[in-house]
């Protein structure tokens, strides 16, 4: 049995750790070094020297969010793939090969339909997909 | 020592930012507890020595849902949401008065202990059977079991997600409003 | 179990009177030293990026015919702690209307994200902190807290800029991360594991035996991988997050002082970790040609290698930044799902094929009859 201490998740704990120290550390630096000399003009947002008018937080266009579908899905089947490709080789070897290619392939065939429907439809357009709908809506 | 140290940290996270996305009343900060959470539980996964469900976790959750949340909450605008009303031990109002309260606390109560119960079965029984060094590491196990006895599984789990994904594309499809 | 450099270190006669010394404690000891090399590993990466800030000025210098930062130390070379202690002696400005909490927050994100990938980064054989058997499977899924740091660092800031800045660059790091998966899925399918140590450990000191080389496909995936790269660390041509020209600075508009240090930080070490990576899937790593013997000094030979291979992809990057002008929005999320996604699976499903048709041979084994 090999010790805990072994095994690689102490080192990714430190690294986050010290992300975490640098983080503090610096900001104490910051605070140390740093001037305070705060006025109101010198803290409102950034906007080329005009004043802000309303907030930044606005309702954002859908097709963000539909990127975000689209991602969530496709990292979950990269996800569901990892596994099976990382014995590809061993199975190959094996001499199942050819058993593990169509199981494999059918699976990215299935992908392959989802982003081709996607396309075919302009949901990838990242402009036209409002067009798009909108043109075939009023014909 | 170091993986005690570990399971308990991040238990604490999990719990600590679970119990922050319900108390807090911003919604891009419940957000970011949320994220906070599912880390937690991904830390979890790898006291356990489940490494590859332990970085899923990471992938799909903080690298995807939480993003996406944060785009459906942009959708909105982000910032109304700040004013919920409050009642019994701060929570919002829409989770419900003293009754529903006591009745969740016995239902989950009862549902902690039946899996108390079963797990403590499993555990007793499973080790033996879980713990083979056939393979050389959980990934090549759950690559095998993908391939052999859950082949049909893998496969549907694609059509699935080809499901999901048509559904999300129409439902996010802008139409012509009236 | 996963290998790492304890474990790959305790096979040498000092370590056991390392032990002796520790009282026999081998948490403690290992602890240490996790920690020391931890803390080398963060300070030259600091180093490398602080190094690149310079290269990357001094670089676009030459090529604009200029003569760059040449006034703090010799050639200029001092230029980054110039610049780093300027960082921590400007005043933080926060703005009025930012969000505190996620304001703060933000850069911490970007920065441990940023951090956590160089554990399972392989700079030699035996020096690779954790070689986990999910290696590359980690780096890119903890490399995806980066991309929460930018959306939040431009939601926190509550200004116009940063907020497009932050949705922009948020949609395209998760965008390009799926060509940049497929890609080195394609890869792990050759290596037969997602450890970093497995992927390195196929391939060979030689070009005809990197995986580049390995049949056309994973050539192709190379260059997929490279652009998808670019784009997920948000360097030009898809700077679109912090495209000066429209967005001021994006994202970091409204972050000064030390809380703007750690988001260039972030993206320099990013973008030092991701040629690594691509050094060592597709450029045979830290394999020296024609040794095979595992001795210390050979570790720093392999070392050596290592890095030169990641400072030469560091210079393409850094040339590809000044030679090619940036993308639309449009234009960017269109070469990402039509062109990057396809070409990306068929080469997973090319490689798959060849693995089964040639029975994992390269194209170097397949001319010259084996090794």
């Amino acid at each position: 049995m090999i010790p805990a201490e072994f095994d690689g998740l102490m080192p990714v704990v430190i690294f986050m750790g010290l992300a975490v120290l640098l983080f503090f550390g610096g900001h104490f630096l910051s605070v140390v070094l740093a001037p305070k000399k705060p006025s109101h003009l010198k803290s409102t947002p950034y906007e080329c020297g005009e004043l802000p008018v309303g907030s930044a937080w606005s309702m954002f266009n859908v097709r963000f969010y539909v990127v975000g579908l689209i991602f969530i899905i496709f990292d979950v089947e990269s996800v569901l793939m990892f596994p099976v490709a990382s014995i590809f080789k061993e199975l190959n070897e094996m001499g199942q090969g050819g058993y593990a290619l169509i199981i494999f392939l059918s699976f990215i065939s299935v992908l392959i339909e989802g982003i081709a429907y996607c396309w075919r439809k302009g949901d990838l357009d990242w402009v036209k997909s409002f067009q798009h709908s909108l043109k075939k809506e009023t014909k | 020592m170091f993986l005690q140290l570990l399971f308990i940290s991040s238990a604490l996270l999990t719990v600590l930012c679970a119990i922050g996305v319900l108390m807090v009343k911003n919604i891009m900060h419940s957000c970011v507890f949320l994220l906070g959470s599912l880390l937690g539980v991904a830390g979890l996964y790898a006291t356990l020595g489940a490494d590859f469900v332990a970085v899923t976790q990471i992938m799909v959750y903080v690298g995807g849902v939480v993003i996406l949340m944060l785009f459906a909450v942009m959708l909105t605008g982000g910032k109304d949401f700040i004013s919920r009303a409050q009642n019994l031990l701060g929570l919002p109002a829409s989770m419900g008065n003293k009754l529903t309260y006591g009745v969740g606390l016995l239902v989950g109560l009862v549902f902690v202990l039946t899996n108390i119960k079963l797990l403590m079965g499993i555990a007793q029984t499973i080790p033996s059977k879980m713990i083979n060094n056939e393979f050389p590491s959980t990934v090549s196990q759950i690559g095998h079991l993908l391939v052999k006895d859950h082949v049909l599984a893998f496969e549907i789990s694609s059509v699935l997600l080809l499901g999901a994904l048509v559904g999300a594309a129409i439902i996010a499809r802008p139409r012509k409003q009236n | 179990m996963n290998q790492t450099v304890v474990s790959y270190l305790s096979k040498y006669e000092f370590y056991d009177s390392l032990l002796a010394l520790f009282g026999n404690n081998q948490g403690v000891l290992a602890f240490t030293i996790y920690l020391l090399l931890a803390l080398i590993i963060v300070g030259m990466c600091a180093t490398i990026g602080g190094l690149g800030t310079y290269a990357e000025r001094k670089i676009s210098a030459d090529l604009q015919a200029r003569v760059g930062p040449n006034r703090v130390g010799p050639y200029g070379l001092l230029q980054f702690l110039a610049d780093g202690v300027k960082m921590m002696t400007k005043e933080d400005i926060m703005p009025f209307t930012a969000d505190k909490t996620l304001f703060y927050l933000a850069p911490l994100l970007c920065l441990t994200g940023v951090f956590a990938t160089l554990a399972v980064l392989p700079f030699s054989g035996g020096f690779i902190m954790a070689d986990l058997n999910v290696g590359i499977f980690y780096l890119v899924a903890i490399s995806s807290l980066v991309g929460l740091g930018v959306f939040l660092g431009g939601y926190a800031s509550n200004s116009k800029w940063s907020m497009l800045g932050g949705m922009r660059g948020a949609s395209q790091i998760i965008s390009y991360e799926i060509p940049v998966t497929i890609s080195i899925l394609a890869i792990v399918l050759l290596a037969g594991g997602m450890g970093f140590g497995t992927i390195v450990g196929q391939q060979g000191g030689l070009p005809h035996q990197w995986f580049l080389f390995h049949n056309p496909f994973a050539f192709m995936a190379f260059f997929v991988y490279s652009v998808g790269a670019l784009a997920e660390t948000n360097r030009a041509p898809f700077d679109l997050p912090e495209a000066e020209s429209e967005l001021v600075s994006g994202y970091h508009t409204e972050y000064t002082g030390m809380r703007f240090g750690f988001f260039a930080l972030a993206e320099y070490i990013e973008v030092f970790v991701v040629c690594g990576v691509a050094a060592s899937l597709f450029l045979g790593g830290y394999n020296i040609p024609g040794i095979s013997i595992d001795i210390l000094p050979i570790q720093a030979v392999q070392f050596v290698v290592f890095m030169t291979k990641t400072l030469l992809l560091y210079y393409v990057v850094i040339w590809i930044r000044w030679t090619l002008p940036r993308l639309r929005v449009d234009q960017l999320m269109s070469v990402c799902w039509k062109y990057l996604t396809p070409i990306a699976i068929l080469n997973l499903m090319g490689c798959a094929i060849w693995m089964v048709v040639f029975n994992g041979k390269s194209i170097a084994e397949l001319v010259l009859g084996g090794h």
